[in-house]
């Protein structure tokens, strides 16, 4: 009896939470931090900027619904907020992007009903107008990113669709020819168990498919496929799977389009902790992807990327790790016995080659998006609201 | 997930309706061919306030609740029992019940409703004195943790009922008891139902496992600790973090079946691969006392939960999750007490008007965090009001949760029966041995 007790009382004790504090590596500068716009009402998500205008969405539930776009004039250091669109009949706006014309404004909506893609005009680039909402039963139960992008010269938006309500998760590639009536041109299941997010560039699809890793498929870029008809070329599981996003990256130097960097959205706890690596992925030969080197910080983990190809410079958000900039300049798959793991990639962070940090001094932060732009570096803050921070000087 | 038809749905509601209707009621159990057969049945009309119950707002909800159809049939002196109810709260409560701090199934702050099947099972069992073992195949609880909480004293349950009961699952069960100790082991599928018409994923059969270990010291009282791998609960298809949990409880009830008390201790952990992510601990201690037609229990309850992302109905969350992250984590104080008096109407039938009162304080306990509890209620504090009557054809004293040669309570005392036409009365048998 007396055991019994004991027993029960050791398995009572209560875990202690996790350590979340990371300290920037020695050589990692600050950005420093231009200016800030506030929101706390809301959980911030994703940010896309275009010229002067910032748009924000929002996420979950604060004191409102994550069902707002913020729109921000960031001419000057400090964001200011000149507008703001609520969606109806959504929770979370997990995504946004303009048309690479500017005149598409693109908005994801999750949690609703029925997913959908909201479709505004931009001819006023601070008063977006409503021109369709796109939701069909395939982008049901919700649209968790939407890429838009222009393959072969007709512009598409690439939905990733969350499973629930009895259906896996699915790719929609929506023809935005006609914004007014978009159509579907392609769609199939795919993601182990999620698809999060697509990248797209130089007719070449790379698809992130969580525990499947990711998959390369041609849309017109090296073979026959297309937007209604992907090939699939070839695919990889990174190591740990959990792929959330994937950016090719061009050397506007080299010319050079060997690596794809892969994010690793592993457990969080919103606000407070996260985990997941960045994955550099040898595309040079799409049959037969191979990763070669990883990027690991303690304590926290990654979202979303922006890349300096003119620099080598890669933009990560990381969320309470704030944000983190990246050379991944030269060859990635050499380094010497010491910064190689035991599964043989290269370990970037013990190469040093994270050269800088953003919002180190503002914890707590929970960077969702980073994006840069006009030399600018935008960072969406969930906790905070909307960031701008020096990009990494020029030497 | 298959679903249930609209058509079976309302045979299953007719068919429960049916078995409701008291017939000539003063029996324990009626013979029907070979086979003893006991029947029995419950609902709960119950009016909820709760404040605020979200955003600040009170709400005041009505709901029949819990009701069920029960029977078990043995076979072989007892060597072969097949035991089955059905809940047919996806007809009266799809919504949900609100239940402040409660999660599960892609509810929040309501209650899910349960499976219509919510138990089908047949155990083949031999007993040798006071040993014996037992084997059970079907639809059921998993040998996990503690009695279902339909079966206990409080109309609103505790919000650990995901932390300390694993139901509704394709079960194998093998149990041996040797005196007063019981052994279980058994294997499931680990995916949670998703609606009310759900069945068990066939392609996650036997993918998660569980065993318990119980001690008899004497016949009132009960100790059990537990252990379960779940493989991906919430993730119907497979994917999404596992759990493994643990649970530890004593419980006393005395002969009459007038006092009874129960102590007890759960926690869940998530896992991806083998790194754990988060922890869930619950404490949870309820007694109650029955004096003539009138009773009282009392409940205290601290639990964590996950906070999760809501839909735009709030009182629901996304289910599978898009992610493996959550919101956040809080940690619920729930104090409930309850009055209630037993009107009999039959020998077999009774009616127990009821009040419940709950007092509820939360803290979040990851800051900062992506859910401010107190900032989406409106308050820190919450008052929840319940009063009601449960109407109960048979089944006074019932335990859900265990089979075979794991079942503790006296057999004449789980289930009083009614009578059926074409079926023989038996009330003389000697059913009140242990077992």
């Amino acid at each position: 009896m007396k055991g019994f007790a004991r027993f029960a009382a050791a398995l009572s004790v209560v875990a202690c939470n996790s350590d979340n504090s990371m300290l920037p590596p020695t050589g990692s500068q600050a950005l420093a931090v231009l200016g800030q716009g506030v929101v706390t009402d809301r959980y911030t998500a994703e940010i896309w900027v275009r010229g002067n205008v910032a748009y924000t969405t929002t996420w979950g539930s604060r004191q409102a619904p994550g069902n707002a776009v913020n729109i921000w004039d960031v001419s000057g250091n400090v964001p200011t907020l000149v507008n703001t669109v609520i969606v109806p009949n959504a929770a979370t706006l997990g995504d946004v992007q303009t048309s690479d014309d500017g005149q598409l404004l693109i908005v994801a909506t999750e949690y609703s009903p029925d997913g959908s893609i909201m479709i505004y005009s931009l001819a006023d680039p601070v008063h977006p107008q409503l021109i369709s909402r796109y939701a069909t039963a395939l982008t049901s139960p919700g649209v968790h990113t939407a890429e838009v992008q222009r393959v072969n010269g007709k512009l598409c938006a690439f939905l990733s669709i969350d499973p629930g309500g009895g259906s896996q998760a699915r790719l929609v590639i929506v023809d935005l020819s006609d914004p007014a009536a978009p159509t579907q041109v392609f769609t199939a299941v795919m993601g182990n168990p999620f698809v999060h997010d697509v990248y797209v560039r130089d007719g070449i699809l790379i698809t992130a498919l969580w525990n499947q890793g990711i998959t390369i498929w041609d849309i017109g870029g090296v073979g026959s496929g297309s937007v209604a008809n992907p090939i699939p070329l070839g695919s990889l599981v990174t190591v740990g799977g959990e792929v959330h996003n994937v950016w090719w990256y061009h050397n506007a130097v080299t010319g050079e389009k060997r690596y794809a960097f892969v994010g690793q959205e592993g457990f969080a706890s919103i606000g407070f902790s996260s985990t997941g690596d960045i994955h550099v992925v040898d595309v040079s030969n799409f049959a037969s992807p191979r990763e070669v080197a990883f990027f690991h910080l303690d304590g926290a983990g990654t979202h979303n990327f922006s890349v300096d190809e003119s620099r080598g410079i890669l933009y990560a958000a990381y969320y309470n790790g704030g944000v983190r900039a990246i050379d991944i300049n030269g060859d990635l798959s050499s380094c010497d016995a010491a910064n190689r793991s035991l599964d043989g990639r290269c370990d970037l962070a013990s190469m040093g080659r994270e050269v800088a940090n953003g919002l180190a001094e503002q914890q707590p932060v929970f960077v969702w998006g980073v994006q840069l732009s006009g030399g600018r570096v935008y960072a969406s803050d969930m906790l905070n609201g909307i960031w701008k921070l020096a990009q990494v000087p020029v030497p | 997930m298959r679903t249930l038809s609209a058509e079976n749905s309302a045979l299953l509601y007719a068919l429960a309706a049916a078995l409701l209707i008291p017939v000539d009621v003063p029996a324990q159990s009626v013979q029907y061919g070979p086979a003893d057969i006991e029947l029995g049945g419950q609902a709960v009309g119950v009016i909820t306030r709760e404040s605020p119950a979200i955003h600040g707002r009170d709400l005041s909800e009505g709901y029949v609740t819990q009701p069920m159809v029960m029977a078990t049939a043995t076979f072989l002196s007892d060597a072969l029992e097949v035991k089955g109810t059905l809940n047919l709260e996806g007809v009266t409560m799809k919504r949900g019940e609100l239940n402040a701090g409660i999660l599960g199934e892609g509810y929040i702050d309501r209650r899910h409703p349960h499976t219509y099947l919510h138990e089908l099972v047949i155990t083949g069992q031999r007993r040798v004195g006071d040993n014996g073992g037992s084997i059970t195949l079907g639809k059921g609880f998993a040998p996990f943790g503690t009695d279902d909480p339909m079966a206990r004293p409080f109309e609103k349950y505790p919000i650990n009922h995901h932390l300390s009961q694993i139901l509704e699952r394709a079960v194998a069960i093998g149990a041996l008891r040797s005196r007063r100790v019981i052994l279980e082991a058994g294997l499931f599928n680990g995916d949670e139902p998703e609606s009310p018409g759900d069945v068990p994923n066939r392609a996650r059969y036997w993918d998660s496992w569980s065993g318990r270990v119980t001690l008899v010291p004497f016949p009132q009282g009960e100790f059990q600790t537990s252990y379960a791998r779940v493989r991906s609960p919430e993730n119907a298809r497979g994917g999404g973090e596992d759990q493994h949990k643990q649970s530890a409880s004593i419980r006393l009830e005395d002969a009459q079946h007038s006092g009874y008390g129960l102590l007890e201790w759960a926690r869940t952990s998530d896992y991806v691969g083998s790194a754990r992510t988060f922890t869930f601990t619950s404490l949870l201690a309820e007694t109650s006392a029955r004096y003539g037609v009138a009773s009282g229990a009392l409940r205290l309850e601290r639990t964590e939960r996950p906070d999760e992302a809501r839909l735009t109905n709030e009182f629901k969350t996304p289910l599978p999750a898009n992610d493996l992250s959550i919101t956040g984590r809080s940690r619920w104080t729930i104090i409930t007490g309850r009055l209630a008096v037993q009107v009999p109407v039959a020998r077999t039938l009774s009616f127990e008007p009821f009040a419940e009162v709950a007092r509820i304080r939360f803290t979040p306990t990851l800051r900062p965090s992506g859910f401010d509890p107190a900032q989406f209620y409106g308050s820190d504090r919450i008052w929840s009001f319940s009063l009601g009557a449960t109407l109960r054809l048979g089944m006074s004293h019932m335990r859900m949760g265990r089979y075979g040669v794991a079942r503790t309570e006296m057999r004449g005392m789980k289930m009083d029966g009614m009578k059926m036409d074409g079926m023989h009365m038996h009330s003389d048998l000697p059913k009140r041995t242990t077992r």
